[in-house]
């Protein structure tokens, strides 16, 4: 116990973070969260949040090529960690703990 | 398409404030997101302003660290992290340092609170600056008119016409206020009834000249016809309510009904204050004989100039304006309304004053805390200069300049003064309302959150934290590293004598302010016992406000008084000691025959008037029924008066004659001296002359000892008897007579809590210094312990010390606390002497306080046993 919790948003750019693989870079992920969620995400929310996952040793991060769309910047790739896949893994876990305990109709609506 | 680029101000803002390891993919991030929205080129520009204000966050910010190129910035943050560790290190003395500044600092603020609301009376009219008030000189043969004469010789309360002729004279004049003394009414609202002290006669310059808030009513014309009034929002709210009483009608003195025209409110902070103005047409047509005569006294006079105008050049013209009003011994002189409350020295204000000196008292006691606080701290901290030598010696020889030494303790002595600050806050809100209870005033202090009084704070603050810490900075840089790391550097004895004097300093101040408590209150008590030559104690006054019902029947009530077995005697008066009092001209027969017209002041009482306040007679007789021509043709004076006659012997004025306020005839007696006013003034000339009963307000009932509250419910039975359509409204003349000290006494406490806070902190360096001197002599007195000193010769060791400083100390403050305390004394007429007794008073109680404060460390010290302390050798 006293371990960290995931957050909701954390979860989900950890999980986008994964879903890319390799190619999981600042905007790559803001789109893919974009399409799939459908829920518009800032830059400053995503970027606070990816430096407060590799501070915590759930991502680690090296710097890629550059493009010229980018204005000749290059990008940084974010990658999960062992720890990373723990976490995600065991969160996962909790949920589906939570969703298998549920019973069936607690989830019909009503006519 | 041709590319657009992103705005340069928002790339150029998120180049500066982002940390310089993230900058680079995320600004490709930015870009890139822009590129991909550029089709619409006005609103991706403005999101991409967006994105980089949402960065704008901490995590993304470069961390101030980040300015590293300024090398102090890291030396700061050490001198800092080293400050606060070695205050948490030494808590008690921080906590001594912390306590005694913030209590400094907290009663600096509140004195200021308070000084600032003295200042600030009557600042609130817009005309302020440009506001005067007539003073008025009637002259006497000691200063007559054509000579120089001093303004305390002068009175605000003067007469009528002058307002006519000042505006008539002077171009310069916009508006005049006249307006009465104040008189008591009985105020009546359908079954209500109310005696109300505080109404005067006003005229409708009232809201020219005055800024006075209106409620209801038309300021203009509210005071413009006869028979209205105007109420303040106190009595509005006790007569009516909520409600809006313009237009309702009111009986005022059961006689006259007067309609209400307007609501107004006076703030707290202006020199006078009325519960109600009554309209001056409604006097004008009661007397309309007192708005033409020059010697009818009974006015106060406030006027406004325009903007060009120059009071010196008016004040000039004075005289011009005498000879074109065409009256003789009599002269006016101007005044600004901005020295009406804490300025002026003339007679019969129309409020309460202000005292200056007591301002300028309070002011340097709030300076002698703050002193006594820094010199604790400066004392504490080059006492404890030994511990930090090492500290001092390594950073010198790694290098630190003195300059950046300095720089360090300044930073400690900033910390410790911000927290004292903060404390001292916090201490300022808890005390306000206490002040406000003491002085008896509403305080605002939301002055104080102002931006520039905050910005005002800081500065002190720094200031405050230089003063404190250059000394000890100057001291510990100036250690040489090469004596203390030799480890030939021990206790040093630089700085011994600036300490011991500093000590001295602080324990005189203690003293002085002790010797002022002592003083301020042994005048108090003076003056309260003091014999005033007339007796005031178990005197029951009932105040019947000039009700003509009583005036015609007095004798019939009086009678009925004097029936109750706990009733010693009964007199009618128009006033009694203590209470406002007309004065009147008189002329008297001079030694040389001649008659001499002066103003003395009046009394108008009874036949048992001198029996009741048991005053002497040292000639002639008092008034008797027996003597029926007294009613109409006696007079009495007191010795004051018969000497302001030319009489040295009071017997050879008795028989002479005199005419007064139409009545002629013959002295009768003279009676000694009493103080009918407060012991602030000397005994004036007073007339006493007999009243029928027209001319009284007051029933004086000189009770005899026993169940006073029985004997009052008593008499009201008989009042509701006798006067049924009167209010029983009573007070002890003894009471009534004390509160005209309530500003000395609201003084003297608020004088000794601080003096007692300037003890406490002096209290709190000392047994800084005792911790200090214990721990440094710990050795000493454990060998001497061992050789078979007992504890109370150790206790006396380390006392001993402090004795030879706190008898310097007496030495220095003797001479000032007197210096102080008789310039104080001299705004009373009869006074104490500062004598031994009070300086034997405040230095025993400064000795004890100190030595039981000290034996809270010694006695401890003296009882430890030797073999803890020495066993470490």
């Amino acid at each position: 116990m006293g371990k960290h919790q995931l957050g909701e948003f954390e979860e989900v750019v950890m999980l986008t973070v994964a879903i890319l693989i390799d190619e999981a870079y600042g905007f790559a992920i803001i789109e893919e969260m974009e399409k799939r969620l459908n829920r518009s995400v800032s830059i400053g929310a995503l970027q606070t949040v990816l430096k407060r996952l590799e501070k915590k040793d759930y991502l680690s991060s090296e710097m890629g090529e550059s493009t010229a769309v980018r204005g000749g910047k290059r990008k940084r790739y974010y990658q999960l960690t062992a720890a990373g896949k723990e976490m995600l893994r065991e969160t996962k876990d909790q949920r589906m703990g939570l969703w298998n305990a549920l019973p069936d109709f607690q989830l019909k609506i009503s006519q | 398409m041709k590319p657009i680029s992103p705005p340069r101000w928002a790339l150029r803002f998120f180049r500066w404030f982002c940390d310089p390891d993230y900058v680079e993919d995320i600004e490709g991030d930015l870009i890139e997101r822009f590129g991909k929205r550029s089709s619409d080129k006005k609103a991706a520009k403005w999101l991409f302003a967006l994105d980089v204000l949402r960065l704008f966050r901490p995590g993304i910010i470069k961390s101030f660290e980040g300015s590293k190129s300024l090398n102090y910035y890291g030396m700061f943050k050490n001198y800092y992290k080293v400050g606060v560790r070695n205050i948490l290190r030494n808590k008690t003395f921080s906590f001594l340092n912390v306590t005694g500044l913030s209590v400094g600092i907290a009663s600096c603020i509140l004195i200021m609170i308070y000084v600032k609301n003295e200042l600030s009376y009557d600042a609130f009219n817009s005309k302020y600056d440009n506001t005067y008030r007539v003073l008025h000189y009637f002259g006497t043969e000691i200063f007559p008119v054509e000579e120089r004469f001093p303004l305390s010789e002068h009175q605000v309360w003067g007469n009528a016409p002058v307002g006519v002729s000042l505006k008539d004279f002077y171009p310069e004049v916009d508006h005049v206020f006249q307006f009465t003394s104040a008189n008591s009414w009985l105020v009546e609202y359908e079954d209500l009834q109310f005696q109300e002290n505080d109404i005067v006669y006003a005229d409708s310059g009232a809201f020219h000249v005055f800024d006075w808030k209106m409620y209801h009513g038309d300021p203009k014309n509210c005071l413009t016809e006869p028979n209205t009034v105007v109420l303040s929002t106190g009595l509005s709210r006790k007569i009516f309510g909520d409600e809006n009483p313009v237009g309702k009608m009111l009986t005022m003195d059961s006689d006259y009904p007067m309609k209400v025209t307007g609501v107004y409110e006076i703030p707290p902070n202006a020199h006078l204050s009325f519960d109600a103005m009554v309209s001056m047409p409604t006097f004008q047509d009661s007397r309309p004989d007192a708005f033409d005569t020059w010697g009818y006294v009974d006015f106060y006079t406030y006027f406004t100039l325009n903007e060009n105008a120059d009071i010196t050049v008016m004040s000039e013209r004075i005289p011009e304006f005498i000879s074109f009003s065409e009256v003789k011994g009599y002269t006016v002189s101007f005044e600004a309304l901005a020295d009406a409350y804490l300025n002026s020295e003339a007679g019969r204000q129309p409020g309460p004053v202000g005292n200056k000196n007591n301002i300028y008292l309070f002011i340097s006691v709030a300076l002698c805390i703050l002193v006594i606080a820094c010199i604790n701290f400066m004392n504490l901290s080059t006492a404890r200069a030994v511990e930090r030598a090492k500290e001092v010696a390594i950073r010198k020889t790694i290098g630190s300049l003195r300059g950046a030494l300095i720089a360090q303790f300044l930073v400690e002595s900033f910390l410790l003064t911000t927290c004292a600050g903060l404390l001292a806050f916090g201490l300022v809100i808890l005390g306000h309302p206490y002040l406000e209870t003491l002085v008896g005033k509403a305080l605002p202090m939301m002055w104080l959150t102002s931006l520039e009084n905050v910005t005002l704070a800081v500065v002190a603050l720094l200031v405050l934290s230089v003063i404190t810490g250059s000394y000890p900075a100057f001291v510990l840089s100036n250690f040489k590293p090469i004596k203390v790391l030799k480890g030939s550097f021990r206790n040093s004895s630089e700085g011994i004598w600036l300490r011991k004097s500093l000590v001295v300093l602080q324990f005189s101040l203690s003293i002085v302010a002790l010797v002022g408590t002592a003083v301020v209150y042994n005048q108090l008590s003076y003056l309260k016992s003091f014999d005033k030559g007339f007796d005031s104690e178990q005197i029951l006054v009932i105040d019947y406000g000039w009700d003509s019902r009583v005036q015609q029947n007095i004798n019939f009530i009086k009678s009925e008084f004097a029936k109750h077995n706990a009733v010693a005697s009964v007199s009618a008066s128009r006033a009694t000691p203590g209470e406002f009092f007309p004065n009147a001209g008189t002329r008297i027969e001079a030694p040389n025959g001649e008659m001499i017209a002066k103003d003395p002041a009046l009394f108008e009482i009874d036949n048992d008037f001198i029996e009741t306040y048991d005053i002497n007679v040292i000639a002639g007789r008092g008034f008797k029924r027996s003597f029926p021509k007294d009613s109409s043709s006696s007079l009495i004076i007191n010795e004051a008066c018969a000497r302001y006659y030319g009489y040295n012997n009071a017997a050879d004025a008795v028989g002479k004659k005199f005419s007064q306020w139409g009545r002629e005839g013959q002295i009768i007696g003279v009676v000694k001296d009493f103080n009918y006013v407060s012991l602030h003034s000397d005994i004036e000339p007073l007339a006493l002359r007999y009243s029928t009963g027209q001319t009284t307000s007051r029933l004086s009932l000189k009770l005899k000892s026993g169940d006073y509250s029985r004997t009052l419910a008593e008499l009201e039975d008989i009042w509701i008897r006798v006067a049924p359509y009167r209010p029983f409204v009573t007070y002890f003349n003894n009471a009534n007579f004390n509160d005209q000290y309530e500003a000395d006494e609201r003084f003297g406490t608020v004088f000794s809590v601080f003096s007692g806070l300037a003890i406490f902190v002096a209290c709190l360096g000392l047994f800084g210094l005792t911790i200090y001197s214990a721990s440094q002599r710990a050795k000493e007195i454990g060998v001497r312990k061992v050789l078979g000193a007992s504890t109370q010769r150790i206790v006396a060791l380390l006392s001993y010390d402090f004795i030879k400083l706190f008898a310097l100390s007496l030495v220095v403050s003797i001479p000032i606390s007197l210096f102080v305390m008789n310039h104080w004394l001299e705004d009373f007429a009869y006074r104490i002497t500062v004598g031994w007794e009070v300086f034997a008073l405040a230095t025993a109680a400064t000795l004890l306080v100190s030595l039981v404060t000290m034996s809270f460390k010694t006695v401890s010290v003296a009882r430890t046993n030797p073999a803890e302390i020495l066993k470490d050798e």
